[in-house]
């Protein structure tokens, strides 16, 4: 049986838990969706080769899977990494983001602002957050680190009706599920990571479906003041140093490739767990 | 939270407002025997104007010109903007008036303030003051904040509040002044508000205070 298709979606946010009898794919060269049914010798040995103590004899029998499952063994990895690290339990992330931006001929410039609606508390709480232009100049393109001014406040449950009452209309939404880490290393840090879905519908929270499907966003963000801002820095870069073996972080534009050492990093992280994160 | 009603002077015809009438009206306070405590009070409110892209263009269109911000006196941390055409209240931290300037959709066009004394009297807080925009001694009107500290429910505090007011209404009249207090009566339940009393039932109060102040003054 000769498969075209080369990457593994993952159908929700818990990695490798997968309803095995369906498996959703994509050919990232025609970029189209395929569901196909594991049938025959396939379907058990793929069923029990993803999980992740059998994790290598897969590899050695389909090499078309390989970097793209190693991707969603990185998040896994990566939760028992951080679990490490942190000492924290991690928290859930869920969130509905409203982008809005204002009308025509509203305000001295175009001005956007983002509705953050955290579905993973019992009862939602909305934020409404802003974010500036990046720190230019010769001093912030020393930085690894991209410094800008965010300024967010919570809201009362109202806020995206006010915001469309003072002119703003909806650019798009994105649900944001995954993961987070809070935490005190020299300055409060946290470590995001979480993929972006879409709705196919306004609103339509229950049927998002993931806008880069493997493909997770870490972000590792720490407040500053005007005069800290690079001991925060610092401190940032050298958390991050602690993720190498499994990935590079850089500055927002600035692209990196896959660690060499993502793969084996994470078999041992997952092994030493006994294959399953925290 | 404990209920707050809130009163705005109505001068008599062909009188004028003066600090010399504050000053009686606090006199009339202390005459009631409350005790007048150490710390001033003060409210803001602001009113917003939407910004249009090109100055030199039309005034942007549909979009509300009565935006208006609120800090309380006892909610530092908490900024209320409300939108009367609109019947909405938001609630946010107070650096949301950061957000907003750093938007540039709206900008703060008149500032004014509501400050004064804050007296003791029993089960209740009275708060007398003169509403004056900022970096300005011209008074634009007189209140008075009246809150009742055991109870929260709005209508169970009806019978108490209406009994408080005609006892000071004959106070007031007693002394003469040239004026008297009238209720600035605001339509909660427009706006969504519960019977239980909190900020934003205070942010609406003094939103509807200004109003009825501006109307005051005009006539």
């Amino acid at each position: 049986m000769m498969f075209d298709l080369s990457f593994l979606n993952m159908c929700s946010s818990r990695v490798l838990e997968f309803d095995l009898d369906i498996i959703q794919c994509v050919d990232e060269s025609k970029l189209k969706w395929t569901s196909f049914h594991l049938t025959d010798k396939w379907s058990a040995l793929c069923k029990e080769s993803l999980r992740l103590s059998r994790i290598s004899e897969f590899l050695l029998l389909n090499p078309l899977y390989i970097i793209r499952i190693m991707h969603m063994l990185h998040v896994e990895a990566l939760q028992i990494l951080l679990q490490g690290l942190c000492g924290v339990p991690k928290d859930r992330v869920r969130v509905h983001e409203f982008c809005l931006k204002s009308g025509p001929n509203l305000g001295v410039v175009p001005s956007e602002v983002r509705l953050l609606c955290d579905l993973a508390q019992p009862t939602p709480t909305w934020t409404v957050r802003h974010a500036g232009g990046a720190m230019r100049g010769a001093g912030a393109e020393q930085l690894s680190v991209l410094v800008r001014s965010v300024v967010e406040s919570k809201v009362s449950n109202n806020a995206l009706r006010f915001f469309y009452a003072v002119g703003y209309k909806l650019d798009h939404e994105l649900l944001k599920i995954g993961f987070a880490f809070r935490f005190q290393r020299v300055v409060p840090i946290t470590v995001t990571v979480t993929s972006a879905n879409r709705m196919p519908r306004l609103h339509a929270i229950d049927d998002a479906v993931p806008l880069t499907p493997g493909i997770q966003l870490v972000e590792i963000t720490a407040p500053a003041a005007g005069d800290n801002y690079n001991e925060v820095a610092a401190a940032v870069s050298s958390f991050c140093e602690y993720l190498v073996p499994l990935l590079h972080l850089s500055k927002p534009g600035v692209s990196t490739g896959i660690v060499p050492t993502a793969a084996a990093a994470a078999s041992s992280l997952l092994s030493n767990s006994g294959g399953k994160a925290i | 939270m404990p209920v707050k009603w809130l009163m705005h002077w109505q001068p008599n015809q062909g009188s004028t407002l003066s600090s010399q009438v504050l000053a009686e009206v606090c006199q009339c306070v202390e005459g009631f025997g409350a005790a007048a405590k150490d710390r001033k009070w003060r409210t803001t409110l602001t009113f917003y104007r939407p910004m249009a892209r090109d100055s030199a263009a039309a005034p942007v269109s549909d979009v509300p010109r009565d935006l208006l911000g609120i800090a309380l006196h006892d909610r530092p941390s908490a900024y209320f903007f409300i939108l009367r055409h609109h019947r909405i209240i938001l609630q946010a931290d107070a650096n949301v008036q950061l957000l907003m300037d750093k938007l540039q959709s709206y900008k703060a066009r008149v500032v004014l303030h509501f400050e004064g004394s804050q007296y003791q009297l029993g089960d209740f807080q009275l708060r007398v003051g003169k509403c004056g925009p900022s970096m300005s001694e011209t008074l634009r009107g007189i209140m008075m904040e009246v809150e009742y500290l055991p109870l929260s429910s709005i209508e169970k505090s009806r019978p108490i509040m209406e009994a408080f007011f005609d006892i000071w209404h004959e106070t007031i009249t007693k002394a003469s002044l040239p004026g008297h207090f009238v209720i600035s009566d605001s339509n909660f339940s427009d706006y969504g508000l519960q019977d239980y009393y909190s900020p934003q039932h205070t942010s609406l109060q003094y939103a509807t205070c200004i109003a009825q102040l501006m109307s005051a003054g005009r006539s």
